[in-house]
């Protein structure tokens, strides 16, 4: 009640100030009124009582004011007014204002775009109920090398696990899928029962799978994404009429996922696969997900797991490569790598903000110098240190509402844009946008900022004698040496925090440069990518069959080498630098001089011998694919004419493999069995060693790679099929054309068309991203403190300029001036960077995962960064040090 | 100013203008010369703490002001006990009373 009427009250008194004061005034008046009539009636005169009354009133003002001052309402008046005399005061200087607020507008815009990308892709749960609940789960080696789950193994998971509610399994493919409005390349995903229940997510329309599709060889059925029922199947209620085609098989269409499930990312249909007890424990084919009880912790269900992979380790010893399992949260799972990346920006742009802080507050120092005298009289005239820190805080509360106000336009803005230059790769990057998590992040900086720039100007005006100050005359203007000093400070520390955010990009630039300049172990230039996938691509597919594909692949390459301008034209299995595991992999037999194994399980036994396995991956290529790539025969032979269907099949193997298992013989000549990959069993000899190629991408180490060739093995399931075009002419040409013969040859087969340069691009992204933003934060930081020392020197020089006056005066050469000005920058500048580097070399280390060929301390890294920020240095003190130079001792000696 | 004890004893002014004014309501100059009067002239009101007094004790609801003409058909504020500064004036009464009695025994008992 009483507060209520403290409120309201203090509302009426706010809202009319005017007439409060009125209505203070007439009761002060009236009361003087009755005193003096009062004393009149006591006898005395008039003019005695008048003045008597106001004696004994002690001064209508200073009671009207005392009254006046009573209740909350005052203090926001004075706030009020604070914050209107600091925007006046800000706005009648409006070059420092400006400086500030840019400065501001640029720390907390780029934190805030940088945290709206984090929150979105690191902090927002997953679009799941209870997703903390959700899990992917590995097979672990002996070595910690995480493995996906072998058939068998899954199943020994599933049934001997009690710390689960579903666990599943799924893989996804690209494949060609054709039954809607058009034919195309999506990917598909196999999943297993349990797999929507452990992502607690049902189709929004139609059902979800039902038992008798849920079983080995069940009926077909297929659910499909949002996006492709919109796309494809016109968003049409009716399902039953749509029948999806792809890999030669028929599935009807039983629903449709809810909007924005996206699991695994990408997938335009999910067909059901369940458990097939024929397979081998070390196929590693799928990828296992799970949703644990309710009160199961994860690492409760980890040790669940690991005791059941130890049972299996135990039971099937070597013919097993699993010892223990691997349980990690689906949102860990899914950030991966990304993580330290995007923290590493986070960690930039917070540096970035600290310096622009620092710069600002350098700002802030010189201008509390230069008002120190207007602070001394306000103190003087009473003014309480509550009052002046208040005073300090306003202005730095409209500095940096300004600042973040812009910063957040600026966030908007960078949200806009960044899709184009987020990397494909990144997971859940959808979501970012400017939204209330990031805006009270942008807030929280706000308030960080408005807090410590304004205690940190009150505390330095506060501090000094207040006498002092009113004493010292117009020089005093220039600051006390006190407040240069901590100038100096902070430029160091702005010197120092840049140069950390300098050597992580020098860092990251040095990776790129290095991975770029990798060789891949072929030339990329001019190369034109057609991916496609053939029609009923199969473990074991009819001999018929096999010759009809190998004839069309053959037939589309005699088209495609006719057209002008495509150079050489090569045909392989796997696209040849892949970001994923585009190529397959697998045990060979070495067979030094045995049979070859006449069954699967025979292969499987003899494979239990590790003096005659190896492992490799597995490329389906034609001779004019080496061609093509650029990809040296090193000796041997190619494949050639005289391999066919019907003769001893061959292989051409890479360099390392030859290396690493016939390093004191040699492999040409030696017989080799690779079945497991397509089925074929017929034994394969080594005819040639071609040059090593980074299949798995550029910072990882050359694989091993078996290569087949596909006029003898058929394009299998095993093949993700594309031609590679070295072109002379213009891309586009090439393409239209290519098109069109591929429309001619095998219209129902889609193609997608790419360059090489292209995919490759878009494979180095995340790393080209990561650098850009990191040197851009960097040239940021780099520009403030260059403003700062500039700051710091030129202040330094009007502070001096008397005692310049006089040196120049008795005789001192211009440039012994130079050399006294500059050589207070370059101070402050080698501290900085001492301080830097010592900071950086502790820093830098959690950069060791992002880096390429660099060590985390490379010290030429090191010596460019300090370098050029003492260069930077250098000439952000020359431009005053020139001033001072030209002054003219005359003048200079008569300045105030 | 020669007077002895003219200052109030610290939080003793609100209850003296509530206690001023349980009889009928005034204006504050009224108010003033009451303390005065009934003290005897022991006790001098500050106007400036009177009229803050004032402020404190409406926004607390012990008193309400209203503009009204005087005798001298002239306008001015007139403040009036309200019910909840009736009980408080009882409270704040029971308490100095309680507090004047325990220090006249502490007096009576040293001497």
């Amino acid at each position: 009640m009483s507060l209520w009427r403290q409120f309201t009250r203090g509302l009426r008194v706010l809202g009319n100030r005017k007439a409060a004061d009125r209505e203070t005034a007439d009761e002060v008046s009236h009361y003087l009124e009755e005193a003096t009539a009062a004393l009149i009636a006591r006898g005395l005169a008039p003019d005695e009582a008048r003045r008597v009354a106001r004696l004994e009133l002690g001064g209508a003002t200073a009671v009207r004011e005392q009254v006046r001052g009573y209740g909350w309402e005052n203090r926001v008046d004075i706030l009020l007014a604070d914050l209107r005399y600091a925007a006046r005061s800000l706005a009648g200087n409006p070059g420092f204002t400006g400086v500030s607020v840019l400065t501001l507008a640029l720390g907390i815009g780029a934190s805030t775009a940088i945290f709206s990308v984090v929150d979105a892709v690191l902090l927002r749960a997953l679009p799941y109920p209870h997703p903390e609940k959700i899990v992917r789960v590995w097979e672990q080696a002996p070595d910690s090398h995480r493995m996906n789950l072998a058939d068998p193994n899954f199943d020994d998971f599933r049934t001997q696990s009690d710390t689960f509610a579903d666990l599943a399994i799924y893989a996804d493919w690209l494949s060609s899928v054709s039954g809607g409005s058009e034919p195309v390349r999506v990917d598909i995903a196999e999943v297993s029962s349990g797999f929507f229940e452990a992502l607690g997510v049902a189709p929004s329309r139609g059902r979800g799978f039902a038992a008798e599709e849920q079983r080995l060889h069940g009926a077909p059925a297929a659910i499909v994404s949002y996006g492709y029922w919109q796309r494809y199947l016109g968003g049409a209620t009716d399902l039953s009429r749509f029948h999806l085609r792809l890999e030669a098989a028929v599935y009807p269409v039983i629903g449709v996922m809810p909007e924005g499930f996206d699991f695994p990312a990408g997938v335009a249909a999910w067909i059901p696969r369940e458990f097939d007890p024929i397979l081998s424990r070390t196929a590693h084919n799928w990828r296992c997900l799970g949703r644990v009880l309710d009160g199961v912790t994860v690492a409760q269900a980890r040790a669940n797991l690991s005791a059941i992979a130890r049972r299996i380790r135990n039971q099937y010893g070597k013919k097993v490569d699993l010892s223990d399992a691997a349980v990690v949260p689906l949102a860990d799972a899914l950030v991966g790598d990304v993580r330290t990346a995007l923290l590493t920006l986070l960690a930039a742009v917070g540096l970035l903000l600290l310096v622009a802080c620092a710069n600002v507050a350098g700002l802030l120092l010189a201008r509390t110098s230069a008002r120190r005298k207007e602070l001394a009289v306000r103190a003087a005239l009473g003014a309480g240190r509550g009052r002046l820190i208040q005073q300090f805080l306003a202005e730095s509360f409209w500095l940096s509402l300004a600042g973040g106000t812009l910063g957040i336009l600026i966030a908007a803005w960078a949200v806009r844009i960044l899709p184009a230059i987020l990397p494909a790769n990144l997971p859940r990057q959808e979501g970012v946008a400017i939204n209330a998590p990031v805006l009270l992040f942008a807030l929280a900086a706000i308030v960080a900022v408005t807090v410590s720039l304004g205690l940190f100007a009150a505390w330095r005006a506060a501090t000094g004698d207040l006498q002092e100050a009113l004493m010292a005359g117009s020089r005093s203007y220039s600051g006390t040496g006190a407040s240069q000093r901590l100038r100096g400070f902070l430029t160091i520390g702005e010197i120092a925090t840049t140069l950390v955010i300098l050597a992580g990009a020098g860092l990251l630039g040095r990776s790129f440069l290095r991975l770029i300049s990798t060789s891949p172990g072929f030339s990329p230039q001019n190369l034109i990518t057609m991916e496609f996938s053939l029609p009923a691509p199969q473990w074991h597919m009819e001999e018929p069959v096999l010759v009809r594909q190998i004839h069309l692949v053959d037939d589309i390459l005699t088209r495609l080498r006719a057209i002008p301008g495509a150079r050489t034209v090569g045909f392989a299995g796997a696209f040849p630098v892949a970001a994923g595991d585009d190529l397959a992999d697998g045990t060979f037999l070495i067979l030094n001089g045995q049979k070859p194994p006449a069954t699967f399980d025979e292969f499987e036994r003899m494979a239990q011998n590790p003096s005659q396995a190896g492992h490799a991956s597995y490329c389906l290529a034609g001779e004019a694919y080496f061609r093509t790539m650029g990809i040296p025969l090193i000796r041997g032979r190619m494949f050639g004419e005289q391999d066919d269907r019907n003769s001893p099949h061959v292989a051409v193997i890479s360099e390392s493999l030859a290396l690493e298992r016939w390093p004191h013989q040699d492999p040409l000549g030696q017989t080799i069995e690779f079945g497991n990959m397509d089925g074929d069993l017929r034994p394969l000899t080594i005819v040639g060693i071609a040059g090593d190629v980074r299949a798995r991408g550029l910072d990882f180490p050359p694989s091993p790679i078996i290569y087949v060739d596909y006029r003898q093995r058929g394009v299998n399931a095993n093949a993700s099929p594309t031609i590679l075009t070295r072109s002379a002419g213009p891309a586009g040409e090439i393409v239209s054309t290519a098109r069109s013969i591929f429309h001619d040859l095998a219209p129902d087969v889609p193609v997608k068309f790419s360059t090489f340069a292209d995919e490759m691009g878009g494979w180095l992204a995340d790393r080209r991203f990561l650098l850009l933003l990191v040197g851009l934060f960097a040239a940021a930081a780099l520009a403030l403190a260059a403003v700062g020392i500039y700051g710091v020197v030129a202040f330094s020089v009007t502070r001096r300029t008397q005692e310049i006056g006089i040196r120049i005066a008795l005789g001192a050469q211009r440039s012994a001036v130079v050399r006294l000005i500059v050589g207070e920058g370059a101070r402050l500048a080698i501290v900085g960077v001492a301080i830097g580097i010592a900071a950086s070399f502790a820093i830098t280390r959690l950069l060791s995962s992002l880096l390429f060929g660099v060590s985390a301390t490379d010290p030429i890294t090191f010596a460019g960064v300090a370098v050029l920020l003492c260069l930077v240095a250098l000439l952000a003190s020359y431009i005053p040090a020139r001033r001072a130079m030209r002054l003219d001792p005359n003048s200079a000696l008569r300045y105030e | 100013m020669d007077e002895p004890n003219t200052d109030l004893i610290q939080g003793t002014l609100d209850m003296l203008i509530l206690k001023a004014l349980s009889l009928e309501p005034m204006h504050g100059y009224g108010i003033a010369r009451r303390i005065e009067q009934v003290s005897r002239g022991v006790f001098k009101v500050n106007p400036g703490s009177l009229l803050t007094a004032f402020q404190r004790l409406e926004r607390v609801g012990w008193l309400d002001s209203e503009w009204r003409q005087t005798d001298k058909s002239r306008r001015a504020k007139f403040y009036s006990l309200t019910r909840a500064g009736r009980k408080q004036l009882e409270v704040e009464t029971t308490n100095w009373n309680r507090r004047a009695s325990a220090i006249a025994r502490l007096l009576r008992a040293e001497g």
